[in-house]
């Protein structure tokens, strides 16, 4: 009892104090972006050793498939029995929601889109890539290496996986004409008032931003993650504006795929795996790349700098971007393969010119996750940006 | 083993600090140390782009709460879904306890009992799933009732179905204990049994139903699950905790958003304490 | 005393049967208009569960209940001019002592100014002016028993039934109720209907007595009657303590078949007439020594003596003694024990 009244006071004296230096500055986002901040330095993994016996994974729902959800749909198995690697996977529904685990240490590799690879970086959380133990690293496509998302100075901190675009998926029995443009989920005249749905996460402001950089351009808007205070505040207010009409938000697949399933939802974004799920469920659904194009993600695989089973890290990395493998995620997730061969293995022939795989023209059209920062990525050096934590909290407002 | 036993025997002072010691130091360590490291971290920072937490003194997570009206907004949403779940919770629980504690015959009583107590073994999130296909288009409560679809009043539903009987079973418990010889004598004295209800059970129950909506108005209040499953897009205060930990990676902020339910708590707890339902718990 | 023409309660063919248990058995009694009518038995009687008809808190399973000559038989406690003293006083524990006796005139809509006046009497002649205010978990035993008794009267009803209101108190402070509780009911005129299982309580405070056995009446009659004539060997062995002789030991001591009965303080213990015996066990009790005594006839006999001098036994254990008793003390008891009560 003694000891508690002692923390006790100890606790009111400080917060006493706490709150008696009051005002010193809040909203202080000094090192919010590269400039400010050096890469940790960790070294890469110098030679690959035997497996671990297991790996632990954070992907996004459709990338570590083994057949338990689709018989045919398996890439996992095959790899369990070749390397003894057993694979444990656990399914992130947002950017955010794989930084929070991969700072938890406990997961060996991440499939990290653009929004938070840099973040992981940045941050610590995952170790460069030795491309030099990776087989398979050749055949991937010279467009994805090195790019701004993966790779710091030079170095590479991760294995491309694939890249895609957020489709807008509608219900071909309720939504007649079929949309062709992303007006269709901020119309405040749509027909389908509380069955639209939108992606629960900060990061969903760019789709509203993309919209505006080809409806208002006097906004001036050059890329949906570079926004000054009025571009961000145009889109926050359309996404207000929006938020009259969505019915639920989603981040967790299984509660889209029932939404749609059931009719709640009949309108908004998507990921082609959730699309072919929900057809598979028997629900009559169809999804497109709008007129506007559309935001998308480019995913990396990288390994983390705490990495319990870093020699299995390895070896999953360089299976995921093996033809096969690659071939078989990008076909049931719906998106472009990162390896050039896989375009020979998947099953329907026409896959990687539907996905727009070796177009870079089309990939132009896609904006792909990028974490918004204060110094604007656009390339201004006039303005300040609002950079994530404003995207944060400005997300809960919409959501009212 | 002897000499001690019996040493400890002649000095119950330290025979109740060994009986103590543990329970207390976690009491101390894991409950108000939690807490302690709650309200500090509520007063940090975090590096907006690597999610690192800066560890500086700054009043501006409780600006940003105090001053941006969305978390007012939701902050009084929440309190007013917590107030809605146990006035239903009372409505019905009170009836149903009576049943079970003075109607029932001694065997059914115990079915009962059992039958309150078996949801609380399934899964909660079992349950909250099973309400969404129930609120589904076209599912069972929409063919039946044109049902509420998702939202708000879906939200105060389930959380009334999942709190309930942590509301029957303080009532019941207080209804036990009312003797029968009280509902006699009132009858005895002229009284039907709607006047018996309202002037004798109903201000007896006084404690127990606010001993009851300790545990419906706090799990409502934190609650952050239902409301994603079958809210619609309705966000409470446990959604902005989830969101700020999750996916925002911005622990002091959500630190600072849970002071809020914490302080409402405060509020509420020593509100009840004057009706005695402390003593009922 | 007693004008049965008109009878206050009257019971015709009273069963109630809990399941495969008849907890009464087929009860018929009539109580006159102003009685103090004791119900008197062991446990499980059925004594409890005739007032609880009485009052309307249990249906019977058959028969009738009367009172004042309408059949209340399936009427709700609330639509009968009786009211109870529970044995626990069941006293609103949130209401006041004054609110508590309020409470009946309060719900039968008794004007506030008539109400407060009333209830003040009723506390007065429990003399408990001034408790008004307090709450019942703030007062004694006793005081709580009168709190129910002023509750109770305060309605002025036909009938009060008192279910062993004085159970709970200590021996003193009973048999203080005792004397007041007559005087009460000698004030207000009323029926009142007792139920006990103290055998001195009933035979102090009584006009008649009815003597429950398994369900059924063994006896009913004054005080008196029931002491002194008991009509069954329960009757004999449950209202005070009794020899009762049967067999070989009857016809060696009343030189008959027969059931007889002699009550402990008829007996005198003399030296040289009377039944041989010998003494097994003295116990001296302040004012009377009781004598054990084992009957060379076969049977054990106990005789009670008032220590009227010195306090000085008549005889010790393991004496030789003779017993001996005038005829008219010596009750025979019916053969057949099972009998209908007659009123």
């Amino acid at each position: 009892m003694h000891s508690g009244r002692i923390l006790l006071a100890a606790l009111a004296a400080g917060v006493l104090t706490l709150a008696g230096c009051g005002g010193d500055g809040g909203g202080d986002a000094a090192g919010s972006g590269p400039g400010g901040l050096t890469v940790p330095k960790i070294d890469k993994l110098a030679a690959l050793g035997a497996g671990e016996g297991e790996v632990n994974v954070v992907s996004w729902a459709g990338y570590v498939e083994d057949g338990s959800t689709d018989k045919s749909v398996d890439w996992v198995t095959g790899f369990e029995k070749e390397t003894g690697c057993q694979v444990n996977n656990k399914i992130a529904g947002t950017s955010d929601e794989m930084v929070a685990l991969m700072k938890t240490g406990e997961y060996d590799v991440v499939s990290a889109s653009g929004d938070a690879s840099l973040r992981l970086i940045y941050g610590g959380d995952v170790a460069p890539v030795n491309t030099d133990l990776l087989s398979n690293y050749k055949d991937v496509f010279e467009g994805l290496k090195n790019k701004a998302w993966n790779s710091v100075d030079g170095v590479p901190y991760g294995a491309p996986h694939g890249r895609g675009a957020n489709l807008l998926m509608y219900r071909t029995d309720t939504v007649t004409p079929a949309p062709t443009s992303w007006s269709a989920v901020f119309d405040p005249a749509s027909p389908h008032k509380g069955k639209i749905t939108a992606y629960d996460s900060p990061i969903y402001i760019a789709d509203a931003a993309l919209y505006l950089m080809k409806t208002k351009p006097e906004l001036n808007i050059k890329n949906p993650y570079a926004l000054d205070d009025t571009q961000f505040q145009a889109a926050v207010d359309l996404l207000k504006q929006q938020n009259e009409l969505i019915g639920e938000y989603w981040s967790d697949y299984t509660k889209e795929v029932q939404a749609f399933k059931a009719g709640n939802s009949v309108l908004g974004t998507t990921w082609q795996v959730i699309t072919n799920l929900t057809k598979a469920d028997g629900a009559p659904v169809e999804a497109i790349l709008p007129a506007e194009g559309a935001t998308g993600w480019s995913d990396t695989w990288m390994v983390s700098a705490k990495a319990g089973h870093p020699n299995c890290a390895y070896l999953w990395m360089n299976h995921i971007i093996s033809p096969t493998a690659n071939a078989g995620v990008a076909e049931w997730f719906g998106e472009a393969p990162s390896n050039r061969l896989s375009c020979a293995e998947t099953k329907d022939k026409n896959h990687c010119a539907t996905f727009h795989a070796e177009d870079e023209a089309y990939f132009e059209q896609v904006w792909y996750w990028t974490t918004p920062l204060a110094r604007c990525i656009d390339g201004r050096k006039d303005v300040t940006c609002k950079d994530y934590s404003a995207w944060t909290q400005a997300w809960t407002t919409i959501k009212g | 083993m002897v000499g001690l036993g019996s040493y400890l025997h002649r000095h119950p002072r330290l025979r109740l600090a060994g009986l103590l010691s543990a329970p207390l130091l976690w009491l101390v360590v894991a409950y108000l140390g939690a807490l302690a490291v709650l309200l500090v971290s509520a007063f940090w920072t975090v590096n907006g782009f690597t999610g690192e937490v800066v560890r500086q003194f700054s009043l501006g997570n409780f600006r940003t709460i105090l001053t941006e009206e969305v978390y007012r907004n939701v902050a009084l949403r929440s309190v007013g879904v917590a107030a809605a779940v146990t006035v239903i919770c009372v409505v019905v629980a009170v009836p149903m306890a009576f049943f079970m504690a003075k109607v029932a015959s001694a065997r059914s009583r115990h079915w009962l009992v059992i039958a309150i107590l078996t949801p609380l073994w399934a899964s909660y999130l079992v349950k909250a799933y099973a309400w969404r296909i129930l609120l589904a288009n076209n599912g069972p409560m929409d063919t039946l009732f044109d049902g509420p679809g998702y939202g708000l009043p879906a939200t105060v539903l389930v959380l009334a179905y999942m709190w309930l009987p942590y509301m029957i079973l303080p009532v019941y418990a207080g209804l036990e204990r009312l003797p029968d010889s009280l509902l006699e004598a009132s009858a005895d004295l002229g009284a039907r049994a709607g006047r018996t209800f309202r002037s004798v059970v109903l201000p007896t129950l006084v404690p127990s139903v606010f001993a009851g909506s300790i545990f419906t108005f706090s799990l409502s209040l934190g609650d952050y699950i239902t409301v994603q499953i079958v809210g619609g897009k309705t966000q409470l205060i446990g959604n902005l905790v989830y969101a700020n930990i999750g996916a925002a990676n911005n622990l002091p902020f959500a630190a600072a958003i849970a002071t809020v339910p914490v302080l409402i708590m405060v509020i509420y707890l020593l509100a009840v304490r004057r009706s005695g339902a402390l003593e009922e718990l | 005393m007693t004008d049965i023409s008109t009878p206050a309660i009257r019971l015709t063919g009273l069963r109630k049967s809990f399941g495969a248990v008849d907890a009464v058995a087929g009860v018929d009694l009539a109580i006159a208009d102003g009685e103090f009518f004791s119900m008197l038995g062991p446990s499980g009687s059925g004594k409890t569960t005739v007032l609880r008809m009485i009052a309307g808190f249990e249906l019977p399973t058959a028969g009738t209940v009367e009172l004042g000559g309408r059949d209340v038989t399936r009427l709700a406690p609330f639509e009968r001019d009786v009211n109870t003293v529970f044995q626990d006083y069941a006293l609103f524990p949130h209401m006041t002592v004054l609110e508590n006796v309020e409470y009946g005139l309060k719900v039968r809509r008794v004007a506030r100014r008539e109400r407060r006046e009333r209830a003040e009497q009723a506390l007065a002649s429990v003399r408990l002016e001034g408790f008004g205010g307090r709450r019942p978990a703030a007062m004694s035993g006793g005081q709580r028993q009168r709190v129910a008794l002023a509750r109770a009267l305060v309605n002025r009803p036909k009938v009060l039934l008192l279910d062993e209101p004085l159970g709970a108190l200590d021996l003193k402070l009973r048999e203080q109720m005792q004397v007041e509780l007559k005087a009460i009911q000698r004030e207000v005129g009323i029926t009142f209907v007792f139920v006990t299982h103290d055998q001195d309580e009933a035979l102090t405070m009584s006009d008649r007595v009815a003597v429950f056995d398994a369900g059924r009446i063994a006896q009913v009659g004054t005080p008196e009657e029931v002491y002194e004539r008991p009509r069954s060997s329960f009757v004999a062995g449950f209202v005070g303590t009794s020899n009762v002789f049967t067999g070989d030991v009857s016809r060696a001591l009343f030189a008959r078949d027969g059931v007889f009965s002699v009550r402990p303080e008829k007996i005198e213990i003399s030296a040289d007439t009377g039944a041989p015996g010998t003494v097994a066990e003295v116990v001296y009790a302040g004012a009377v020594t009781r004598y054990v005594v084992d009957l060379d006839a076969g049977s054990r006999a106990v005789v009670v003596s008032q220590n009227r001098h010195d306090g000085a036994p008549l005889a010790a254990r393991g004496q030789r003694v003779h017993l001996t008793w005038h005829d008219e003390h010596i009750v025979e008891i019916p053969p057949v024990a099972k009998e209908t009560a007659h009123a």
